[in-house]
């Protein structure tokens, strides 16, 4: 029995930015009439091969086949030609336009597009209205009709689910059920496993840049020939109802193990000083729907963990508390008192401080590492006129506290990642700051200065600072955190304690799952 | 269904007001200018209709060109030397030369600058240098040009071509309906396209994300060509224009720098957004002719003309602020 030629299939395909290895080695197959889930954790490298599928990025390495014919798409036109169109999770639709304009803009029939408006009960759209007027979750849709419309082979939906009410989703699976018989394929990418359980054929999951794990929902049908690549001869596991606790170890890795040894985080009985009262508290804090009433405490004392899988309201929440955007309802207290920041200017009064993911948001790259470190001071009206001397030996007392190597200070932007979020944690203890916020501050960080960061907040917490950290390391929580929070669409789901708190148990209450008691 | 009809109505009224809303206050407050300027000088007749339409011929071009541009994204500093040199040109070789040659001069000249600065935007397109050093780089190429081309004031065109674009053979006078229907039909012919072609659209496209045009699968060089092409044929009609006005041509560096600098002001005024997408191609005519037509009130209201600038500059802040106004209530109101 001969397998038929797949409608999609990569071999070994890999892609580097830089020195980043994003996609390693990747095998993916998705046959004709199936629905394929493309799942991993953060970074494991699906939006980098969506983008190579989309026809947005080249791949360095491997090779892409589309009905067994190799293909390497320069332009994102070449993809819809060989008949893949893609949503991405910001709609390809240009804002300043009408929606009647961007259909003529990208050669879409209308008659075609309402067909697969009515799915979605959208036949009244008026495609006279702007695109920059209509809600995201509308955009979405006429997205994903567009896309339909133009009749591909396969359906590329990167977190098409993920704005969406679940009545709009459902209509959604409705579409793709329908696709399907009609003996078309899609590709859908998602956070949300019981998406996966319940309209997903086979399933595809990376890590690390590599496809690790292959899942099939029923049993595959005898494999009398293997295809000729060799890895793409790795067997599929049979996925069952309630199986997701699977996938989730897939995505993290085969062995579940608990958290390491002998570096047991500061535990609420050493830092008993500042527990009667929360140094920031945040009460029902909403913006728009991307955060939903969420409410907690940082105590001093206190590094907090935050966990959320990506777009889960996580960013805008750092926004609202580090004061770059004002909340809809709601309110941040500190010290008991309520807080309006009007811009980050205000935050930093109060002593919030944030550290960004980004670094190079916060730096100022042609600058030297000394006044990267002072610039908070040059707040204060008196100090404009001179650099007063006392700033001196505190811009190197925090070079020296942080072991900032300063071989190629006299530009900031010439360090090493690493060196330059000493930096930007140095700026504050310069400053003095009583709340520090860290968005992901070890992403793209090696594992020494990694540890050298945890030691510093870790430090900082014992003298009293109250810290809220959000990481997507997962590994790295019990490792710092005292508590964890979990946010998923927009509110805050679980709290674990930090030293307890495993990559699994986080991972699925990320998902939105409940952790087996 | 009354209900539901009013609404829609409604709704399309107030889609319209948003977008045609800047346009046509541009266009209203020119209606009210013209007004204030009739009740301020004694007689008002088609000489002042003619003087005014004719003289913002160059300005209207240039901004026109400039709309384009920035609605595709980017800013061309070059547009006045460009000016200069097509002026420098003509009047260089259309000295005594039939009528029929000197159209087809003309012709050609709209087409080379047209070609010249199709060049500037893909050498912007290939290089990602900003639009806006490139274009004062090449700014300063072509009023160089101009010079050599033409090193002092002179040269002449056919008497047949000035009544093409101002009314009469010897510029002066004349009809007014010859430089109206000038400015009126490159305006419609550049607005058309670009509201209803696909080019036209994914100029606006590239100018309101780039990403997510380039994710549309456009192609961001083509459109930035064709920004620039347009641009560069606009700016050889002002130069045109500006022989046919004056008689002579002047390739003074002054003259294509102020005239750039005005198309930017035109361009702003006209509720072009300077970040690229927003905007259309009449609220920019409309407002070269405001910016025109304030020497002849100022002066008329016996203001000095040396502060003219002054009202000009407070003028185009004021208009803006109260746009920035308008923005701000609106998503307040959201």
């Amino acid at each position: 029995m001969k397998e038929p030629v797949p409608l999609l299939s990569t071999v070994r395909i890999a892609k580097a930015f830089g020195s980043v290895t994003a996609l390693a080695d990747v095998d993916l197959i998705v046959r004709q009439g199936e629905i394929h889930a493309l799942l991993g954790a953060n970074g494991a490298g699906k939006s980098t091969l969506v983008k190579i599928l989309a026809g947005i990025h080249s791949f360095d390495a491997g090779a892409l086949y589309v009905r067994g014919r190799p293909q390497a798409f320069g332009t994102p036109a070449d993809a819809l030609a060989a008949g893949i169109a893609t949503v991405f999770q910001d709609p390809a639709l240009i804002p300043d336009l009408t929606i009647g304009q961007n259909l003529r803009l990208s050669r879409t029939r209308e008659a075609a597009f309402r067909h697969w408006l009515q799915w979605f009960d959208l036949a009244r759209l008026d495609t006279s209205a702007l695109v920059r007027d209509m809600p995201l979750e509308t955009l979405r849709l006429v997205d994903l009709a567009r896309a339909a419309a133009r009749e591909p082979h396969l359906l590329l939906l990167d977190e098409i689910t993920a704005a969406l009410t679940a009545d709009q989703a459902e209509r959604v699976f409705a579409l793709l059920a329908h696709w399907k018989e009609r003996a078309r394929s899609a590709i859908l990418i998602t956070h949300r496993l019981a998406e996966v359980m319940r309209v997903c054929d086979r399933a595809t999951v990376l890590r690390d840049g590599r496809n690790v794990a292959r899942f099939a929902r029923e049993p595959a049908p005898a494999r009398g020939v293997q295809p000729a690549e060799a890895d793409v001869a790795e067997t599929e596991s049979v996925l069952r109802p309630r199986d997701e606790h699977r996938l989730v170890e897939a995505m993290l890795g085969a062995p579940l193990q608990r958290k390491q040894e002998g570096s047991s985080p500061l535990r609420a009985e050493e830092t008993d000083i500042g527990r009667e009262r929360a140094a920031f508290d945040v009460q029902r804090l909403a913006s728009g729907d991307a955060v939903r009433e969420v409410s907690f405490s940082v105590w001093s004392g206190e590094i907090l963990g935050l966990v959320a899988l990506e777009g889960q309201g996580q960013d805008r929440l750092f926004a609202l508390l580090a004061g770059e955007r004002r909340p809809t309802s709601g309110s941040i207290l500190i010290d008991g008192s309520p807080r309006r920041f009007r811009s980050p200017y205000d935050a930093v009064r109060d002593g919030v401080a944030l550290i960004p993911g980004d670094r190079l948001l916060a730096l100022l790259p042609n600058l030297p590492v000394h006044q990267n470190l002072v610039v908070p001071l040059f707040n204060r009206i008196r100090r404009w006129l001179r650099l007063p001397p006392e700033e001196g030996p505190r811009a190197a007392e925090a070079i020296d506290r942080l072991s900032i190597d300063t071989r190629a200070a006299a530009q900031v932007r010439r360090l090493s990642g690493g060196n330059q979020q000493k930096v930007t944690v140095g700026r504050w203890l310069v400053a003095g700051f009583r709340t520090l916020l860290c968005y992901d501050p070890t992403r793209g960080i090696d594992v020494h200065t990694k540890q050298e960061l945890y030691g510093l907040l870790k430090e900082l917490a014992a003298k009293g600072a109250a810290i809220l950290l959000y990481t997507s390391e997962l590994a790295e929580i019990p490792l710092v955190c005292d508590r964890v929070l979990v946010m998923h669409e927009g509110r805050i789901v679980d709290e674990q304690d930090g030293a307890a708190a495993t990559e699994a148990s986080l991972l699925t209450a990320a998902h939105g799952l409940e952790n087996p008691a | 269904m009354n209900g539901q009809a009013l609404a829609a109505r409604a709704r399309v009224w107030r889609h319209a007001a948003e977008r045609y809303g800047w346009v046509a206050g541009v266009w209203l407050l020119l209606g009210a200018l013209l007004v204030w300027y009739a009740t301020l000088i004694p007689r008002f007749g088609s000489f002042q209709m003619t003087s005014i339409s004719k003289n913002s011929l160059p300005l209207v071009y240039l901004a026109i060109g400039q709309a384009v541009i920035v609605i595709a994204g980017g800013i061309d500093l070059s547009l006045g030397a460009l000016l200069l040199l097509a002026n420098a040109l003509a009047a260089r070789f259309m000295e005594d030369q039939p009528l029929t040659i000197v159209i087809g001069i003309a012709l050609a000249l709209i087409l080379v600058v047209s070609l010249l600065n199709a060049l500037t935007g893909y050498v912007i397109h290939v290089s990602g240098v900003p639009d806006i050093v490139v274009t004062l780089a090449t700014g300063y190429v072509w009023s160089g040009l101009a010079l050599s081309v033409l090193p002092s004031p002179g040269g002449g065109t056919a008497p047949g071509f000035r009544w093409l674009f101002t009314g009469a053979e010897s510029g002066i006078g004349g009809t007014y309906v010859m430089p109206l229907l000038m400015m009126a039909l490159p305006a419609l012919a550049v607005f058309i396209l670009s509201r209803r072609s696909r080019l036209g659209l994914s100029l606006y496209a590239v100018g309101s994300d780039r990403v997510a045009a380039r994710l549309a699968g456009l192609n961001l060089r083509n459109a930035k060509v064709a920004s620039y092409a347009i641009g560069g044929a606009m700016a050889a009609l002002a130069g045109l224009a500006t022989i046919a006005i004056t008689g002579t041509g002047d390739p003074r560096f002054s003259v294509g720098a102020n005239a750039t600098l005005n198309s930017v002001a035109a361009v702003v005024l006209g509720g072009v957004a300077l970040v690229g997408g927003r905007g259309m191609v009449p609220g920019a005519v409309a407002a070269g002719v405001i910016l025109i037509m304030l020497n002849p009130i100022l002066s008329a209201m016996g203001i000095n003309p040396n502060n003219a600038q002054i009202i000009q500059g407070i003028l185009i802040a004021g208009v803006m602020m109260i746009g920035g106004a308008i923005t701000l209530w609106r998503e307040r109101a959201a």
